[in-house]
């Protein structure tokens, strides 16, 4: 009987014992994960974190970031949205200004941009207090601003006034839910602020380390602060920004436009701001997304955001053929740069106008195997010195310095071989510019923001091209003859012509966030 | 087995002599005879078992006494005295009085409950045949719904009780003879032979001794153990075939016209030319057999001394899918064993091991309905040149996967395996209390193995690599309790019984997994190992997490002269998922029964027992993510020339003001029996309040917080009636026995809190990236959401007649036949302001009804199962008579759609721009009706005499074969796929539907 006790007994104490205390038993500590609140101990981890930033400039896969600017991108006479085997209200809807407000990608681009600005605002809120030496604090402080920059810019020019958060620790409070829509001069404010803080701590591209090649430079900061400029029709500022860009001496064209947008080309002497892709078997987060995106559906590819007959006649107007070759590939032609096509299957059966971008196609020789999205080691370049350039020329221009602005056209077309008319001047010289910009930045992703900055007796060019009368509408229902485009229905020919100047310069507040933020979010007039 | 043998030939061993032979008849007061009461010389293992006429025959010592005994019947001991011949008549037992009933942490007299339990008998249950014997539990108890979760081979149905007060998950608390289960645990390991009853806690002055994890009510499942006795081994068989119904879809020629039609109707040119096809496949017959098996076999043995009783039991049961791929197999062990080893000590050792296994039955049902009949199986044999067998097959159409590709492509399987062990040691200190110790281990581990093959089939349908992956889990969850008991009656009329304890529950998970590509050979099943795999990509991932309660509890009940009945417990939690300021929960409650039919003023002689009981109590829920309340770091990858960095970020944001969800439950409930007990009846109402509702809350995007934030957001009320009726007569060689259960339930949000006060679900972006479904405060939970229409324009006057108050035509883009929306705002738009709820999934009631009738050697039983005012969200008819996307449509469709000739249709005309969005917004043009009642099993048995064996019988069985609704879709038992059943459930995906089954089976028993 004894025994039997004792044998509970040490049953029971076992029991006990095997679980040593009872704060250690009900203490579960978060596993396999850091903590957010003892991250910042070492510099490493500083960097670290903001290399996270730098995540969400093109998204971790093609939906984020990638593929909304490329709607951005159809939304122009430069695209179709291109496969017409799959049309989609949320993509062919929005090329053609059936605007679709509840469209994914403007909920996923929305969202991307803003866990970017997060992520800076705890990287400007926790840095300065890690133990680390001035110059890489600066520095790391420095790319977070840049960087929340890069991100405001993109939401204020997608959707006018937005919500401005600066802090991290605001998120813990219940007010931050009472947020409403800052104007668009606050946002460009702290934009300019941060860009401006930026410069001043930034290298230059050569005064980093060659393992932090990709990192934002003082050039970016300054060629994105010119791009503000110009968009704010501050034209001095903005050509004086680019000339300190210029004058730097860290960039220069490359001599060869077909090796802008090359595998075998990272970081060219062009490049500025450029997210590079490699091709890593194990992770598909750092390779390009658009080759497939963007690609024929012949080749791989998804075929979404083809090139127009409009662009092509653009270049052919000019007499272009080095920069349409690198730009356009077409149905049944040979590529230019890739030896093993001879016969290009741009399947027109389902590519409105059996067009393909050139300059996210990879020769077959340079793709490596598997051929997949997320591993196309193609980079994708934001800022690139020809665009500063015809941002000087643009801004010298409307500063009445059209002198300056011509050498910085001919710049730009000597390359190509193109004559350049220096007699031009007034509004001539101006379309000339702005001419150049398109055949030079063709499927780069500015022409949206182009041409809804850029205006025409005030009012907006985006407006004289799409609409009932837009020369892009009336191009396709009245005028072309292109085989492809008018053959293949899939996507409707009056693209455009449901355009409203008084709703479409600006895309629609995602409304899952009028949703979220109880009405506080108010939606942009027209959607 | 071996044990049962064995012991069988120690039986044989008795023959002694000084013996005489005893037989006699054993029958009830009626004259009926009983069939298998015991019969035990007392004292000894000697025993036997009465037949089938009740006849029994028994060797023993001429002086021994002999003990009758039946369940439902009081045990008679006889002298045999040296007489051979001896009948007896056993006496129904009062069962009410005797029955003990488990309760969590200990047992009481039945009587003596008084909050809210429903008891199901395992008996019953195994009547079903289902892989999940939750499935048997549908229709079998008021207040608990069974929602199934389609007709995969080894699915696991939810169970739902007395509807939600969670915006999570609201599966019950599980606990298998005292030992807690992880939430969502599947009952697939259980073979349903083996269990005694479920015992259903409703209402928290029931469950609130579970505390903090019985907040969606507890369901207690005890399995069967030995009795002292003969040893019986019963054999259990069952083979079956299972068919699914067909869906017809169009054939090519029907399919050609309704897709011309959509753009002539369009002013379009024709989108076919019947002249350029010649296939006309018909995939449901390429990818589903008419009949699948569906197989069990189950051997049980049980008996034992005084000393030492044991119950053992081993099952096999087999389901294969209507696919060629698909199948779950289980076999489960189990060996209870008693041990009392004085009279003070008893030990209690439960082991049950296990193994099921699974391929994934395909969910290819989606595709089968969508692709085109114009589209080949294969490619022509000269196309095939040069492909493996993966890429043979022709790409359809439009853009539809090919299934029977999808099917061949298809290489998923998972192991598990189970050990499952409970130890209870039982000491009575004194005659009146008892210490327990008890510790229960659970140990999982399961391995899933998915082969993905190279293919090609166009340069969008391709895999370039095959790969190969593997998963690895474990789980162990262990419980030990510590418990005093203390029972003692005081001068006849005051029982007491008490209960305190000190309680450790742990939950352990870890997992490991593997992916590697580059399998050297696409065909060959031996290399599909990650050992064999030589490519590039390799990933891996691992991780390990605790649940941890430590707890207090107590429980009191007293009872007056039987008259009074009063329960009270309180349970202490503090759970490892909060943060240290939040761990601990109080959780208490109090019930009252009142038997008045035992006070002397109450004289009925009609009424045989009536009784009124109250309840309140409050009981909690920790069902949220885990890590909750931490902020953490997650990380990424990035290029810095050329070179792949590391990066950091915020993963999740915390809370660290996360706490309990609480619920508060009042339960009030009146039981009666009529006529001898050969009437009984129930009805109780309850009304549960939860408050700090635990919610993942998505906050506005501009605050960049990436996913959900865990918090507490407000208060569901769900509320109420449970309604049991039971019949059970016998009328000379005929008995009936009828129950019948129906229960209303409303859940409602009460109250939420600022910023979520509309809480959505199923967001579909073919409809427009709206969610289909809302909870939005102060009205019912998870209804449908979307346009109200009303009908289909029939003329151009109609179309210009339908215009806001300041004449705005309010569809200028419809056209006849197209679907007129209502303006709700009248602002002359339709858009997102005029969305509106427009369905709810949730039955206005539901139950069941059990039927068992036995006429001398055949007994007949049936289970009907129904629900009634539930709304189903038919999500196939968004494409089945419109085409969208070139889809097939539904044989017949040209005829169910809108056109000048059929004018009296119920879907819109057909057109390829829909310029009206007919289908491109959700609607309740896609919300049905979907009441139905269904005849869950239907059971005619017959039991025969064969020598050498107590019982024989044999039976055919249908489950599923009758089904009455007016729902058009395929099964009105729309399956709920997650645990979140206030977003999930109601919306029809087309999954795999409820078979029909056919059964044979033979009981055996020696």
């Amino acid at each position: 009987m004894k025994k039997t006790f004792l044998f509970i007994v040490i049953i029971c104490t076992v029991g006990m014992n095997v679980n040593c205390s009872k704060e250690e038993f009900l203490d579960q500590p978060l596993r396999g994960r850091q903590q957010l609140d003892d991250f910042f101990s070492t510099p490493e981890n500083a960097v670290l974190f903001v290399n996270g930033i730098y995540n969400k400039v093109n998204g971790e896969s093609w939906f984020q970031a990638n593929f909304p600017r490329q709607i951005n991108e159809m939304a122009t006479d430069d695209q179709w949205s291109g496969n017409t085997i799959q049309p989609r209200p949320d993509i062919t809807g929005i090329a053609a200004y059936n605007v679709f407000a509840g469209s994914t990608y403007f909920n996923l681009f929305w969202e991307n941009h803003y866990i970017g600005i997060t992520r800076a605002n705890i990287s400007l809120e926790r840095i300065p207090n890690v133990d680390i030496d001035d110059e890489l604090k600066n520095r790391l402080i420095a790319e977070a601003s840049f960087l929340r920059a890069f991100f405001y810019f993109d939401l204020v020019r997608s959707f006018g006034g937005v919500p401005i958060v600066t802090t991290y620790n605001e998120l813990l409070e219940p007010e931050i839910r009472d947020k409403t829509r800052a104007s668009v001069d606050e946002v460009y404010a702290l934009i300019e602020e941060d860009l401006t803080k930026a410069i001043s701590v930034l290298p230059l591209r050569s005064e980093y380390a060659a393992s932090d090649l990709g990192r934002a430079t003082k050039g970016a900061a300054q060629t994105l602060l010119a791009k503000v400029f110009l968009t704010r029709e501050r034209w001095a500022e903005a050509q004086a920004m680019a000339l300190n860009v210029v004058q730097s001496g860290e960039y220069t064209l490359e001599p060869e436009f077909e090796n802008i947008y090359s595998v075998d080309n990272p970081h060219g002497v062009e490049s500025i701001f450029e997210i590079q892709y490699i091709n890593d078997p194990q992770f598909t987060d750092i390779g390009g997304q658009l080759s497939t995106t963007n690609g024929s559906r012949g080749d791989q590819g998804w075929g979404w955001g083809v090139p127009t007959s409009h662009l092509e006649n653009a270049f052919l107007s000019e007499g272009d053929s080095i920069r349409l070759r690198s730009t356009i590939i077409k149905h049944g032609d040979p590529v230019y740069g890739d030896p093993d096509v001879t016969e290009f299957d741009g399947e027109p059966s389902e590519n409105k106008s059996g067009r393909t971008n050139r300059k996210y196609y990879i020769p077959l020789a340079k793709r490596p195997e598997p051929y997949q999205r997320g591993q196309h080691p193609l980079s994708y370049i934001h800022l690139r010195y020809a665009d500063v350039l015809l941002m000087h020329a643009e801004a010298a221009y409307f500063s009445n310095d059209e002198n300056t602005a011509k050498s910085s056209l001919k710049l730009i077309r000597d390359r190509v071989e193109l004559d350049t008319n220096m007699s031009l001047t007034g509004t001539a010289l101006r379309d000339a510019i702005w001419k150049e910009r398109r055949l030079e930045l063709a499927l780069e992703q500015h022409r949206l923001f182009d041409l809804r900055r850029q205006k025409v007796n005030g009012i907006s060019r985006l407006a004289t091209i799409m609409g009932e009368n837009g020369s892009f509408v009336k191009y396709n229902t009245e005028e072309s003859t292109d085989p492809f485009e008018t053959t293949n229905l899939g996507e409707a020919q009056d693209k455009g012509i449901l355009f409203d100047i008084n709703v479409h310069l600006l895309w629609p507040i995602p409304p899952a966030e009028i949703q979220l933020s109880q009405g506080n979010i108010t939606q942009n007039p027209g959607y | 087995m071996k044990n049962s043998i064995l012991i069988g030939f120690m039986l044989l061993s008795f023959s002694v002599f000084g013996q005489v032979t005893v037989s006699g008849n054993i029958s009830s007061e009626n004259g009926e005879p009983i069939l298998g009461a015991n019969i035990l010389e007392k004292g000894t293992l000697n025993g036997a078992v009465s037949d089938f006429d009740g006849n029994y025959t028994i060797t023993v010592n001429e002086n021994a006494t002999l003990v009758f005994s039946y369940i439902g019947y009081v045990t008679q001991e006889v002298v045999v005295n040296g007489s051979s011949k001896i009948d007896i008549t056993l006496l129904a037992s009062n069962q009410q009085l005797d029955e003990v009933v488990v309760i969590g942490y200990g047992t009481v007299e039945k009587d003596k409950i008084s909050s809210s339990i429903s008891t199901v008998e395992g008996a019953e249950l195994a009547k079903i045949v289902a892989s999940n014997p939750a499935e048997a539990l549908q229709g079998r108890a008021a207040g608990v719904q069974v929602l199934s979760s389609g007709g995969n081979p080894g699915a696991s149905p939810q169970i739902l009780i007395r509807g939600i007060t969670t915006n999570n998950n609201s599966q019950p608390l599980i606990v298998i003879d005292g030992v807690l289960l992880p939430n969502g645990t599947s009952l697939n390991f259980l073979n349903p032979m083996d269990i005694e009853n479920f015992q259903i806690l409703k209402d928290a002055s029931a469950s609130a001794i579970y505390g903090s994890r019985a907040s969606n009510g507890v369901v207690l499942i005890t399995t069967k153990r030995g009795k002292e006795g003969k040893t019986t081994i019963d054999v259990d068989l069952s083979y079956g075939v299972q068919q699914l119904e067909k869906i017809e879809m169009a054939g090519a020629d029907e399919y050609i016209q309704v897709m011309n039609l959509r753009r002539t109707n369009d002013g379009n040119q024709p989108l076919f030319d019947p002249l350029d096809f010649t296939a006309d496949t018909d995939w449901w017959d390429e990818t589903i057999e008419n009949y699948a098996p569906i197989a069990n076999a189950n051997v049980r043995a049980s008996g034992g001394s005084e000393n030492i009783k044991y119950a053992g039991s081993v099952s096999f049961f087999d389901q294969q899918s209507n696919y060629t791929k698909g199948w779950y197999q289980k076999i489960t062990g189990r060996f209870n064993v008693d041990f009392k080893i004085s009279d003070k000590v008893s030990l209690k050792q439960d082991l049950s091991p296990r193994i099921e296994r699974f391929e994934n039955t395909p969910g290819s049902l989606f595709s089968i309905l969508r692709i085109d009949p114009l589209t080949d199986v294969y490619l022509p044999q000269n196309e095939r040149e040069g492909r493996n067998q993966f890429s043979i097959f022709a790409p359809s159409n439009n853009n539809v996967p090919n299934p029977v590709g999808g099917i061949a492509r298809l290489f998923n399987e998972t192991t598990f395996f189970g050990f499952f062990s409970n130890t209870q040691l039982d000491f009575k200190i004194t005659p009146q209390l008892t210490f327990s110790s008890q510790i229960g281990l659970n140990i999982t581990n399961d391995r899933t193995d998915i082969f993905r093959p190279q293919y090609f089939t166009t340069p969008n349908q391709q895999r370039e690599i095959n790969d190969i992956f593997r998963r690895s889990r474990q789980s162990l969850d262990y419980v030990l309790n510590n418990t005093l008991n203390y029972r003692n009656t005081f001068h006849e009329k005051h029982y007491v019984n008490l209960l305190v304890g000190v309680l450790y529950d742990s939950q352990n998970f870890n997992y490991v997994q593997a992916f590697r590509d580059g399998v050297p050979s696409n065909d060959n099943p031996d290399l599909r190992y990650l050992d064999a795999a030589v490519g590039d990509n390799i990933q891996v991932a691992g991780n390990e997490a605790e649940d941890n309660i430590f707890s207090g509890i107590f429980r009191a009940i007293y009872s007056y002269d039987n008259k009074y009945f009063l329960t009270s417990t309180v349970r202490v939690d503090q759970s490892s998922r909060f943060p240290e300021d939040n761990r601990t929960g109080i959780f208490p409650s109090t019930s009252f029964a009142w038997d008045i039919d035992s006070e002397d003023f109450f004289n009925s002689s009609l009424i045989s027992n009536l009784r009124l009981k109250v309840g309140v109590g409050q009981v909690g829920n920790q069902n949220i993510n885990r890590n909750g309340q931490f902020f953490s770091v997650g990380s990424g990858n990035y290029v810095f020339d050329g070179t792949r960095v590391v990066t950091n970020f915020l993963s999740q944001f915390g809370n660290p003001r996360l706490k309990w969800e609480t619920v508060k439950d009042t339960n009030i409930g009146l039981e009666a029996a009529i006529f001898d007990n050969a009437l009984t009846f129930s009805v109780e109402y309850y009304n549960k309040t939860s408050e700090d509702l635990l919610f993942n809350v998505e906050l506005p995007n501009y605050t960049g917080i990436p996913g959900l934030v865990a918090q507490n957001v407000g208060s569901f009320e769900s509320k109420g009636i449970d309604f049991q009726l039971g019949y059970n007569k016998q009328v000379g060689d005929f008995s009936i026995g009828l129950n019948l259960n129906l229960s209303t339930n409303e859940s409602k949000a009460k109250d939420l809190a600022v910023g979520n006060e509309q809480l959505f679900g199923q967001k579909r972006e073919d409809l427009g990236n709206r969610f289909i479904k809302i909870t939005e405060e102060g009205g019912r939970v998870g209804l449908f959401y979307g346009f109200k229409t009303d009908g289909i324009f029939q003329s151009q006057t109609e179309l210009n007649s339908h215009t806001s108050d300041d004449g705005t035509i309010i569809q200028p883009n419809a056209q006849v036949g197209d679907l007129r929306y209502e303006d709700l705002n009248g602002d002359g738009v339709i858009n997102d302001d005029d969305l509106q709820t427009i369905g709810d999934p949730f039955a206005d009631f539901y139950g069941g009804l059990t039927a068992n009738f036995q006429y001398k050697n055949i007994d007949l039983s049936m289970q009907w199962y129904g629900t009634y005012g539930n709304d189903v969200f038919n999500y196939p008819s968004t494409f089945l008579y419109s085409g969208i996307q070139n889809v097939n449509v539904a044989r017949g469709a040209v005829n169910t759609v809108w056109s000048p000739d059929n004018t009296g249709a119920s879907f819109p005309r057909l057109t390829e721009l829909d310029p009206n969005g007919n289908y491109l917004r959700p609607s309740d043009l896609f919300i049905e009706d979907a009441s139905y009642l269904r005849l869950r099993n239907i059971q005619l048995g017959y039991n025969f005499k064969i020598n050498g064996f107590q019982r024989c019988r044999l039976y055919i069985s249908g489950q599923n074969l009758l089904t009455f609704t007016n729902y058009s879709g395929f099964d009105p038992e729309v399956a709920a796929n997650s645990g979140n059943i206030i977003n999930d459930f109601g919306v029809d995906y087309a999954r795999n539907p409820v078979a029909k089954t056919y059964l044979l089976g033979l009981n055996l028993s020696l």
